[in-house]
Parts: C-alpha cells; structure tokens; sequence
C-alpha cells in the first residue's frame, strides 16, 4: 500500500508546488498592476486638480530682482527689562546702481509694536521724523522727492506690516532708516517670548483683481476685497538665486529675575551671562538672510517668576502703568466634554515644511480627544471641505479614518479662508460639550478685517483657537482672530516643537477658564485701562493691562471667577517699578481698541479723528498717522531721473515658490495613456483566455 | 485509521489527479487583468467622454448667457459657467470657454485665468485646456490664422495668431498685462506625450484684430 502511494503523492506534491508558484506569481502580478493603476489614478487627480488662481499669476512675476532695487540690510537690537521691550531696527538702503534711486520696503514688525520714533540717518547727520496725518504726511514725503531733497516716509499697512519709502538715494550711497518701538512680551506657561518677524510672506489675495496701475510696487494687484493688495505684496526672489536682506541681531536681556533658560528655536545665538538676571545674545553667524521669524524665550528661575508685576511711568502730568497678573494655576477639574473642529490650511502657502507641521499636529490632537468627545476636520485650500457632514462621536474608527483622510491632503491653491470659517462657525453650540475650534494655518491672507467680523458675526458659543503654522506665521492674524474668537493663540515654527506646543495647547483646551475679570480702581481715581474688556484666560496666561491713571495711590483690585470659585489680587498702586515707554504702550493699546470699535460699529471717520490726535500726541504710527522726515538739502539735480524701485524680498524658508505663485495652466489629462494601458491588459487577459491549454505550466 | 494518510495530500488537495485545477488560478489571472484594463481603459475612455459631452451641455448654457443670464452654470452642481466661445473658424473649431484655469473646469472646456481681462477687454487674456481634448488644436494653428471670441454681451472679436512658443510651465510672464490687448492660450507640450503632468507648455499668442473690429463688433 505505502509503496503504491508514494510515486503518486510525489508527483501530487510536486504538482502542488507548481500551482503555488503560478498562483503566488499571479498574484503579485495582480497586486502590482492594482497598485500600478491606483498610483496612477491618484497622480492623475492630483494632477486634474491644480488650481490655479488669477492673483497668484500677475504682474512682473519673474522671481528675479529689478536691476536697481537697492541692497537692504537691517541691524536690530532689543533692550528687555521685565516683560517689555524696546527695539532699534536700522534698515541700510545701499543704492548699488548709478541711478538716482527711490526704494520701498515693506516688512513686517511684531502685530503690538508701538513705533514711536523714526530718524533719518544721512552719513553723520540725523533728520528727526515727525509724526503726520498719513496723507499729508504723503504730501510732505512727494514734495520733497520731486524737489530733491532725501526722505523718509513710513506707513502702517496691518497692525504687522509697515512700508518705509526712502526718495533720492544718490548713486552708490547708502541711507539708513531708524526706527524704534515698544513691545510688551508674550508670558505663557512660565516662560517669556520675544518674537521678531522678519519677512511678510506672500498673501493670497481673494476677490476680483483690478487692474494694476503702472506705479504699484506689489506683485499683486489691488481686488475688491483686498483695496490695498498692491501694498502688503511685495515682490519675492525666487530661493535659489540666492538669499537676501540680512538681518544682524542683538539682544540685551534683563529679566529682573534670575534666568533659569534662554532659547532661540529657529536661530543659532551665542549667549553670554554677566549676572544671574541679565543675559547678552547675538546671532551666532553674525548675520541670518530675513525668511524666517525670530524668536527668543526664556524662564526664570523656579520660585523667582512673578506672580505680579506693576510699572509705571509720568508723562505730562499724568502716570502710565503697565500690570501683569499671573492668576495661580488652576486645580484639574472635571474634564469637560468637548466637540471640536478642526480647521486645516491646505493651501500653496502650506505646502513643503508647513502643511508636515500642520499634519503632525493635527494628528497628536486627534490622538487626543477622549471617547465622550465630538470632531469633525474641515480642510481648505481655494474650497473649503468637510470630513463628516456633522461632528462625529470619537472612537477608533473614526479616528483612524481622519488620520487617513489627513494623510492624504495635499498643500496646493489659494486660501478661500471665509469658507472653511463658514463651515466651522456654523451657528451650532455642540449642545452640552464645550465647541471649540483649532484652526491650524500660516494666516497668509491679505483680507483679514473681512475674517475677523465673520468670526464675530457668528462664533456664538463656540471658542477658536489659533494654531499659527511655519515660518512666517501671520501674527496678527493669530492673534486678533483667537481674540474675537475668545481663544488663544500658538505658534508651531519648526516639527520638533509640535509635541510641546500642542501639549500646551490641550491643557488650555482642557483646563477650565478664568473668566468675569475686572478690574476695579481705586475710589475717585480716574483711570483709563486697555483692553476695556479683560478676556477670559486659559491656564498659564495673565492679566496684562495698560491704564493711564491721574494720580497713584490706593489699592488696585482685580478679580474673577473660575468654575464659580472667586479669585481675586490686589495691588498697591504705589509700589511701582519705574519703567520709560509706558506712555507708548498704553496709547498702542488704545489705538488698537478704537480700531476695534470700528468692527462693532462705530463710525470710521470719528475713530480716525480719535486715533489721529492720540498718535500725533504720543508719536504713534497708525493706520491714520505716518512718520516723515525730510532732509533740509537738495541733493538730486533737477535733470537727474529718480527711479522707482521695490526691494525684493526672500520666500519664508521652508515655502515652495511654485506652490504659492502658481504656473501655467496644467494642460494635458492622462487619458491617451490610461486608454493605451487599458487596452494593453485586455490583449493581454485575452491573450491568456484563448491561449492553447498546452502553452499553459509548461 | 492510517497513520499516513493522516495528514497527507489527499486531503488538502483530493482531486490532484485531474489537469483542470491548474488552469483555475490562471483563469482568475486573466479575468482579473481583464477587468483592470477593462477599468482603466474606461477611465481614459471617459476623460474624452466628458470632455466632449459636457461642451454639449455648455452649449446649452450659453445660449442662455447670450440671453442675458449671468454665471449659468451647465449642469446643476458645477462650479464654473461659460464665459465666451473661442472659434477657429479655418479648423472648424468651436470651443465653450469656462469660468477658472483649474482641474475641475478644464475636464469640461478651456478655461480662462481669473485674474486676467475677460476678452475683449483691455489686457492679456489668458485660457488654458489640455492639449489632448479641447486644446488639441492648438498644434495646428499658425502665425496669420484667424481666432474669433464671442462674449456674453453678444459681442465678438477677432484674433490674429501672431507667434507660438515652447515654454516652461515657471514662464507665468505670459499672463503679464502690459502690452497690445491679446489672447494667450496655453497647454502642455509636447502633444504626444502619453502621461501628463510634463514642465513644457505650448503657448499661442494671438493679438486683437482691431481694423475690422468695428464692423464685426455688432452680433450678425
């Protein structure tokens, strides 16, 4: 019997191996033809849905600077004390060409910087700037290029982009402008930050364009969306004809406290410590090209950070002050249930560094969320697009769904920021969860007054938080926006720091808020505060007020609720800390809450009166009030031409050009190749159906 | 029960001895690569389906736009309408331009370029199609021939091809606005190309045809 079977099960078994090979081979091959036609597929959508949009295509476009653009440098120092600081930023106009030149040069400044001072810097001699009504000071500036003279004129575009505008640089000279401003530090979570934003990253500009007129320096032309576009764009070099505007850096630190830890996440420095408080640091390279935000942070030492801090200054007869409040940290409560959108920039401002930060971050927050909680992800680039139609309960399908469906986004087209806001800010109020929305973008948009009163039209019950992504985050988007939404703003520059940032964002997110705060002055003191409305804080955050006060005595008390336990501090107004540019700061703030009442609805022409004669008092550029300063000399002879030339400025590191100016229309499908591939498979399947049996596994 | 058999072939595979079982997993090959190439033809198939079917459809809108709707959109959930026609009158061409130069305008008809003047108007208009549907007759086309554009006001205009280039999909200095008032078409080059997504684009400038332009400028 054995011997029977054996000859037999041989041949069965080799006959076995046979057709598992021919079926293994089989099926590879079918696998990879799926695979081959599914990368194809995908290609062929993403390639099918290049966007392109008319703003991102205009107007001398070619990436390359104007052959008599001046050379700009800028030198930069800070002196910090306590938790404000004051910057010197000397931009170095260097006329390279033998023509008489004009420059412009729009760039950005912190979105709280109160620019108090502007000078004129002409070899040895110095032309003090004055503060102006932003057309006569318009005037002032024309007259003086047409006659000749050197000048200076400086305007405020956004509460974060200003333009310096230098006429009659005489050839192969160098003028320099001077100016300074005041800064109060963000402190969140123990530590201080200081920010300096270097370059204004291309804005996608919604609406219909108009067309350009010849003398607009911008890449883009003015739309009716955005009426200034032409203004806040200016022309941007392609990153491998090199990088340019350098930018030196100095920052002399007193902190008041022990320092515990200095550090700058997006720059090498070279920090030096002649005493435990105060720290020197400089850029380690000397010089960094301006495509990136700089920033500085630091922690005093445990046990040193102030839990409250009043300075103070007299101007004119009056008294200014400067309050900081640090409420202690909040017990962790009930952890509240929570619906939560989030909101993902896809656009081609995204693309390259950016959208891999944004993705990682919205992951770990996903990774987050606890059953009992309701999401939903809202992604936009020149469309807005919703995962679910409504929020979805969280567990591990879904989650894993929105990971995918994340994963496979891409960073392309313009920035229709309205829409995706619409979707989110939908009117409902998550019911008994807490609504919050994370909206995680660079904020590259030029039409940000129409955001922010969409945002207040319709936030309801909901909070928005701001997730500013990259390396040029629009900060006063950030900001402005986590403040009408009544939440609070992050920066993610770099995906090392999306695990930390994140972490701080949720214990805010999670933790309950401060809120009902007010301030209330002592008995008969007049007393003006800014903001007026104190908001509510998020774990980690002060109270920060600027008030302008008559006189200073009594007690100050300011106080609130969390979770209806009362809190409550107070602080002798007496005991001060003197500190110069209060003044300054306290008229900033009022600046920008006048500017803000314009979106509640009082009349424009009434706060421009307002805001002009505050900043003409206190030397303030505004939205309505320029600094000009004027050279007393002509120095271009009359027959010599002045040529008007935009300093070009570098894209943010980490952008890709092509992604954020568009390309020519993308004008093939792959239909000839899907059709010739397709028929190829089917010669081939038939081939194989009607072969001969014998030609089969032999 | 015998030892074995226990855990032998027979069992696993009891008809061995028969020579159908092997063509079985061969047939499922070929009935697999047959429906993928089937799916893939389709999928091309049906680009140049839509493409053409969808003018149809177009046509219909703009008969309507000539009436005097605004932004009629073709088929209820599209995202782009008909701006004007563009004819090549010696080709026997007529193509239905839609609103926006993206991918999901250009499956159904040239489009042209927000941004950029509607034709007819002062500047450099600026459409863009594939060059394996509707703008595949770009190749054709030489310096002196005449286009022609109809707007939705009714009014039409005539074009003179004046030069064609082979450029790079970076040149966007095409869509520059300075200069005589002019037509830029633009589609990926070369035309034969099987795959798409290449970095040439074939770009057709052609200038406003001004001496005749009045007499043409009433519809006839």
């Amino acid at each position: 019997m054995q011997t029977e079977t054996r000859p037999a099960n041989a041949r069965i078994v080799f006959m076995d191996l046979i057709a598992f090979v021919v079926l293994a081979a089989s099926i590879a091959l079918a696998t990879a033809v799926v695979l081959v036609g599914a990368v194809l597929l995908l290609a062929g959508r993403a390639h099918a849905s290049e966007t392109q949009h008319g703003a991102l295509l205009l107007k001398s476009l070619d990436g390359t600077a104007a052959p008599s653009a001046p050379l700009l440098s800028t030198d930069v120092s800070f002196r910090v004390s306590g938790m404000v600081a004051r910057a010197r930023v000397v931009q170095i106009f260097q006329n390279a060409s033998a023509d008489w030149v004009e420059g412009i040069y729009v760039f950005p400044l912190p979105e709280n910087a109160a620019v108090d001072r502007l000078q004129l810097r002409i070899g040895e001699r110095r032309v003090e700037g004055e503060i102006r009504e932003r057309g006569a000071a318009r005037r002032v500036y024309e007259q003086a290029r047409a006659s000749g003279r050197r000048s200076a004129l400086m305007d405020q575009e956004r509460a974060n982009i200003f333009t310096t505008r230098v006429a009659n640089i005489g050839p192969r000279e160098s003028i320099s402008v001077e100016l300074e401003y005041q800064q109060t530090l963000r402190y969140d979570n123990g530590r201080y930050s200081l920010r300096f934003p270097m370059v204004v990253g291309p804005r996608y500009i919604p609406g219909n364009l108009k067309v350009a007129s010849a003398d607009a320096s911008g890449w883009s032309p003015n739309s009716d969306h955005v009426p200034d576009a032409a203004r806040i764009t200016p022309p941007v070099l392609r990153p491998e004809t090199g990088l340019i505007n350098p930018v030196s850096l100095r920052i002399e630190l007193d902190a008041g406290v022990p320092i515990a830890h200095v550090s700058s996440p997006y720059h090498r420095v070279e920090v030096r410590s002649p005493s435990a408080s105060r720290r020197v640091i400089e850029l380690a390279a000397g010089a960094v090209p301006a495509n990136r935000d700089f920033e500085l942070t630091w922690a005093p030492r445990v046990g040193a950070a102030p839990q409250l801090a009043w300075f103070a200054e007299e101007k004119d007869g009056r008294h200014y002050g400067l309050l900081m409040v640090l409420p202690p940290a909040a017990d962790p409560g009930a952890r509240l249930a929570r619906e939560v959108v989030f909101v993902l920039d896809t656009s081609g401002s995204m693309a390259g560094a950016s959208i891999r930060q944004a993705k990682a971050a919205l992951e770990m927050a996903l990774a987050r969320l606890a059953p009992g909680d309701r999401f939903n992800i809202v992604e936009f680039n020149s469309s807005a697009h919703m995962l679910y139609a409504d929020a979805q309960p969280v567990n591990p399908r879904n989650v894993r769904r929105a990971i995918d469906w994340v994963r496979s986004l891409q960073a392309r087209g313009g920035t229709e920021m309205a829409s995706a806001l619409r979707l989110a800010l939908d009117g409902t109020d998550g019911g008994n969860r807490v609504r919050q929305v994370v909206f995680l973008t660079d904020g590259a948009v030029g039409n940000e007054d129409a955001l922010f009163r969409l945002v207040r039209e319709r936030l309801g019950d909901t909070r928005l938080f701001t997730v500013g992504i990259g390396s040029a985050p629009n900060s006063h988007f950030m900001s402005k926006a986590a403040e009408i939404g009544r939440g609070t703003f992050t920066y993610i520059g770099r995906i090392e720091e999306v695990q930390a940032k994140m972490a701080a964002l949720f214990s805010k997110l999670e933790s309950p808020v401060l809120k009902g705060l007010e301030v209330h002055w002592p008995e008969g003191l007049r007393a003006e505060a800014w903001p007026a409305r104190i908001p509510d804080l998020y774990a980690g955050e002060p109270v920060v007020i600027a008030a302008a006060l008559d006189r200073l005595d009594g007690e100050l008390r300011v106080s609130g609720l969390r979770e209806s336990r009362a809190w409550e501090a107070r602080v002798p107004l007496a005991r001060h800390t003197g500190a110069a540019g209060m003044g300054s700061l306290w008229a900033r703030g009022k600046v920008e809450g006048l500017i803000d009442s314009i979106r509640e609805g009082a009349p424009e022409e009434t706060v421009r009166i307002a805001v002009i004669e505050l900043a003409t008092a206190h030397r303030l550029v505004t939205k309505y009030t320029s600094f000009v300063a004027v050279d007393k000399v002509a120095a271009r002879p009359s027959d010599a031409q002045l040529k008007l030339a935009a300093v070009p400025t570098n894209l943010p590191e980490g952008w890709e050009y092509d992604k954020v100016f568009g390309e020519l229309p993308q004008g093939a499908t792959d239909s000839r190749f899907a059709m010739l591939t397709g028929a190829l498979l089917l010669l081939l399947a038939l081939a194989m159906l009607f072969a001969p049996r014998r030609w089969r596994l032999t | 029960m015998r030892p074995d058999l226990a855990w032998g072939a027979e069992c696993a595979w009891p008809e061995r001895e028969d020579q159908k079982p092997a063509a079985t997993p061969w047939k499922y090959l070929a009935l697999a690569l047959l429906l993928i190439g089937g799916l893939q033809f389709g999928r091309g198939a049906w680009i140049q389906a839509k493409a053409w079917l969808a003018q149809e459809l177009i046509a219909h809108a703009w008969s309507r736009t000539l009436k005097g709707e605004q932004q009629v959109k073709p088929w209820p959930w599209a995202d782009t309408w008909p701006v004007a026609r563009l004819s090549a009158p010696a080709l026997g061409i007529e193509r239905y331009v839609l609103a926006g130069a993206d991918g999901s305008a250009m499956a159904f008809g040239p489009g042209h370029v927000s941004g950029t003047p509607v034709p007819g108007e002062t500047g450099n208009s600026v459409i863009g199609g594939h060059r394996d549907t509707h703008l595949a007759f770009l190749r054709h086309l030489k310096p002196g021939d005449a286009l022609e554009i109809e707007r939705a006001d009714g009014r039409r205009i005539g074009y003179l091809v004046r030069d064609a280039n082979v450029l790079d999909r970076r040149d966007i200095w095409v869509a520059k606005q300075e200069g005589p008032d002019r037509l830029t078409l633009v589609t990926c080059f070369p035309f034969d190309a099987l795959r798409a997504g290449g970095p040439q684009r074939y770009v057709v400038f052609a200038y406003e045809f001004k001496n005749r332009g009045g007499e043409r400028g009433t519809r006839g």
